[in-house]
């Protein structure tokens, strides 16, 4: 029987975070709902996928005739959806979407190419995707067909990922300091760092840059408790404010969030700082509102200085390149989508080739053991020619019985007369007989004109 | 005092190494905007065919007995081609195949500005020593060549990061500033000895022609080595860096091509 495959399921497109987190399926819970889903009649294979961006079931059916069957199956999953997660089917079906056949496959690889995610481009989701084949794999959910079209998805994916630019530039703010800074330094590998301040957004940046190998991050505050605990959060140093432009000329990296009204870096300061580190360059994110540093200390030799806008900016560029590279993505992931639909329908006609062949054989194989025994009883050459003779008709009027039975008795006979048509390249009867008019003029045409040169 | 000059007229070799150059230049320069990421490779193998026919092409004059180090003319050539190869050792290095987009169009003027210009009088009473000096001149040269294409970049990046234009050529292309800050000081660090050996070659052999040292050439050759001198103490005693050490750089070389284009005029037009 033929397979197909369907998703059914909600997404950050389709649904909001609190209908998202009811419908969440924890880790722990994957086996027995796996196993349950591919009981179902129609339900061959089967993997869950459930972040927080999308809770979606993928599965195949191979079970009666494609049509009806997937759609049926796709009811099935609906219905399993609405029962383990316990939230009413009514409310569901608005929020749901369901994709069939070749939908489901173009699906599965624009969300394993982090086309369809939130923010294009991003890399969570095509290690999400791998878990959850894992799983499957591990509970025995998987099968030929689903198996075959996720590992498919995660060649897309990596395609997609290294011939179009879908994953380039940042996407947050503090993803995007870190980028810059890595514009100005390469790698952070060894660089100090210095927090100025005691707000989250500095601790979450700082820890961005902790993660990209910067060595030493030290933070300062006007509250020696608030830098202590700070401090504490990013395993840091905490020192002392008095000490603040000492700090300044020895950090690489300088974070601002005080709340101060005042400018805290200006320009006089930050040309001492610059003077007493040779001019080393400096990055300084500056991410308090109002901000923290005078825009003159941006003109300093060596210092490279960005607030929340320029940092905001440069994420909007990145996306805005993102979703220009996610066109030639889109283009990519059709061609793949077309081969693998392909490659399903050629497993349709698959088992039909292989009946086909061997009743083919057997009828051979009958029709030759008949023959044999003929020649074992032929005595004269014209015996054994007409034993030959009958080989060729019996293996014919075998193989042409069932097929014309057929043609004759079919309601839709031109459908299939044509269908054999193409099936076996045969030309209509018209143009047979046409053909064979055309040949037998050629053929004396062709004896007048040997008349004469005989003559000569 | 002129002499009779050796001229061959160009071989296949060098024409396709011209075609290879305008490809790749056209290529590299198209690879500074977002293209597919094979419009990059082939930049590179245009770069890669370049060079190798370039290579031939000096390896057939030198059979025609039309060395590298026998004028300024063969010299530059053999620059461009000096100055390529030390390309394709770097650009393996991530985000410096940038500077293809630079090396590969100056590679092309300079080599056809040294081959299909006029060739002029051939340099008299050309010794070991005079060839061993306009051998070692080029190779520095074109050692400084690099370390001004790395600076260049650098401070079009440095000015992309300024006035924060993430939309700037280069931005999102190039190495960081480190790197390239680093790279253009190695280089300089490599070009320098050579250069200075070059120096006092060419010192020794203008000496030994007894043709004084009155030429204009001369002081400029020596602003050469004194910007790249102070370059590399400023470095390494002052912690002379970024935008400061790449102007320097940048004067360096200028005075570098100054000495060749008058040297070239001499020989070509015979000032």
């Amino acid at each position: 029987m033929p397979s197909e495959l369907f998703v059914v399921g909600v997404s950050w497109r389709s649904a909001p975070v609190s209908v998202r987190e009811k419908l969440a399926f924890h880790d722990e819970e994957l086996e027995g709902h796996l196993k349950k889903l591919v009981t179902h009649e129609l339900i061959d294979e089967a993997v869950i996928l459930s972040t927080c961006n999308r809770v979606e079931i993928y599965g195949c059916t191979s079970k009666g005739s494609p049509a009806s069957a997937v759609a049926q199956a796709a009811a099935e999953t609906r219905a399993f959806i609405s029962h383990s997660r316990g939230f009413p089917a009514e409310k569901l079906s608005d929020v749901l979407f369901e994709h069939l056949e070749e939908d489901a496959i173009r699906h599965i690889f624009r969300v394993a190419s982090a086309l369809d995610s939130m923010v294009v481009g991003e890399s969570q989701i095509l290690g999400q995707l791998k878990s959850a084949f894992g799983a499957s794999s591990n509970y025995q959910s998987l099968g030929p067909v689903l198996g075959r079209c996720m590992e498919r998805a995660f060649s897309v994916a990596k395609r997609v990922r290294t011939e179009t630019g879908i994953s380039r530039g940042a996407a947050n703010v503090s993803s995007v300091a870190v980028e810059l800074a890595k514009r100005v330094f390469g790698e952070l590998d060894g660089k100090s760092v210095l927090v100025v301040g005691a707000g989250k957004m500095s601790a979450l940046a700082a820890r961005h840059l902790r993660a990209d190998g910067a060595a030493l991050i030290r933070v300062t505050n006007r509250s020696p408790e608030k830098a202590e605990r700070l401090a504490d959060e990013i395993d840091g140093i905490a020192c002392a404010w008095q000490d603040l432009e000492i700090e300044l000329s020895k950090a690489d990296v300088i974070i601002t969030s005080t709340g101060s009204r005042e400018p805290v870096l200006t320009k006089k300061i930050m040309k001492q700082a610059m003077k007493r580190r040779r001019y080393k360059p400096c990055f300084i994110m500056d991410i308090a509102v109002p901000r923290d540093v005078e825009s003159a200390v941006g003109k300093l030799e060596g210092v490279y200085l960005f607030d929340m806008d320029d940092l905001e900016r440069l994420v909007s560029e990145n996306l805005k390149e993102r979703s220009r590279e996610a066109e030639s993505a889109f283009s990519l992931v059709e061609g793949e989508v077309r081969q693998f639909h392909q490659w399903m329908r050629q497993q349709h006609v698959v088992p039909t080739i292989r009946s086909l062949r061997s009743h083919f054989h057997e009828v051979a194989a009958a029709e030759v053991e008949k023959a044999l025994r003929n020649l074992e009883k032929a005595n004269t050459e014209h015996e054994r020619q007409e034993a030959m003779q009958r080989l060729g008709k019996g293996i014919a009027n075998k193989l042409l019985h069932a097929p014309t039975t057929v043609l004759k008795q079919a309601s839709d006979a031109e459908t299939l007369a044509d269908s054999v048509s193409q099936l076996f390249s045969l030309d209509s009867q018209d143009e047979s007989e046409e053909r064979s008019k055309a040949s037998a003029l050629n053929q004396a045409g062709l004896a007048k004109t040997a008349v004469p040169s005989k003559k000569a | 005092m002129a002499a009779e000059v050796v001229t061959t007229p160009p071989q296949v070799a060098f024409y396709f190494a011209m075609i290879s150059y305008v490809v790749a230049s056209v290529l590299h320069l198209s690879s500074l905007a977002q293209v597919p990421a094979w419009v990059k490779h082939a930049a590179r193998w245009a770069v890669v065919i370049a060079f190798i026919a370039h290579g031939v092409d000096i390896g057939w004059r030198g059979v025609e007995q039309v060395h590298p180090a026998t004028s300024v003319r063969e010299a530059l050539g053999f620059l461009s081609w000096v100055l390529v190869g030390a390309y394709l050792v770097l650009s393996r290095r991530k985000g410096l195949s940038v500077l293809g987009a630079f090396v590969a169009p100056v590679a092309l003027v300079v080599l056809a500005t040294a081959r299909l210009s006029p060739s002029g009088n051939a340099v008299t009473g050309l010794s070991s020593l005079g060839r061993l000096h306009i051998a070692s001149a080029t190779v520095g040269v074109a050692v400084f060549c690099l370390a001004t294409v790395v600076s260049v970049i650098y401070l079009m990046q440095e000015r992309n990061l300024k006035s924060k234009n993430f939309d700037g050529v280069l931005f999102r292309s190039s190495a960081s500033l480190e790197t390239l800050d680093r790279l253009s000081a190695r280089l300089v660090s490599i070009g320098f000895p050579i250069f200075t050996i070059s120096m006092m070659l060419g010192g020794v052999w203008v000496a030994q022609r007894e043709q004084g040292f009155g030429r204009i050439e001369y002081p400029i050759a020596g602003v050469t080595w004194l910007a790249f001198a102070a370059l590399m103490l400023g470095r390494s005693l002052r912690g002379l860096q970024g935008r400061r050490a790449a102007l320097l750089t940048l004067l360096g070389f200028g005075a570098a091509m100054l000495v060749l284009a008058l040297y070239f005029l001499r020989r070509s037009v015979g000032v």
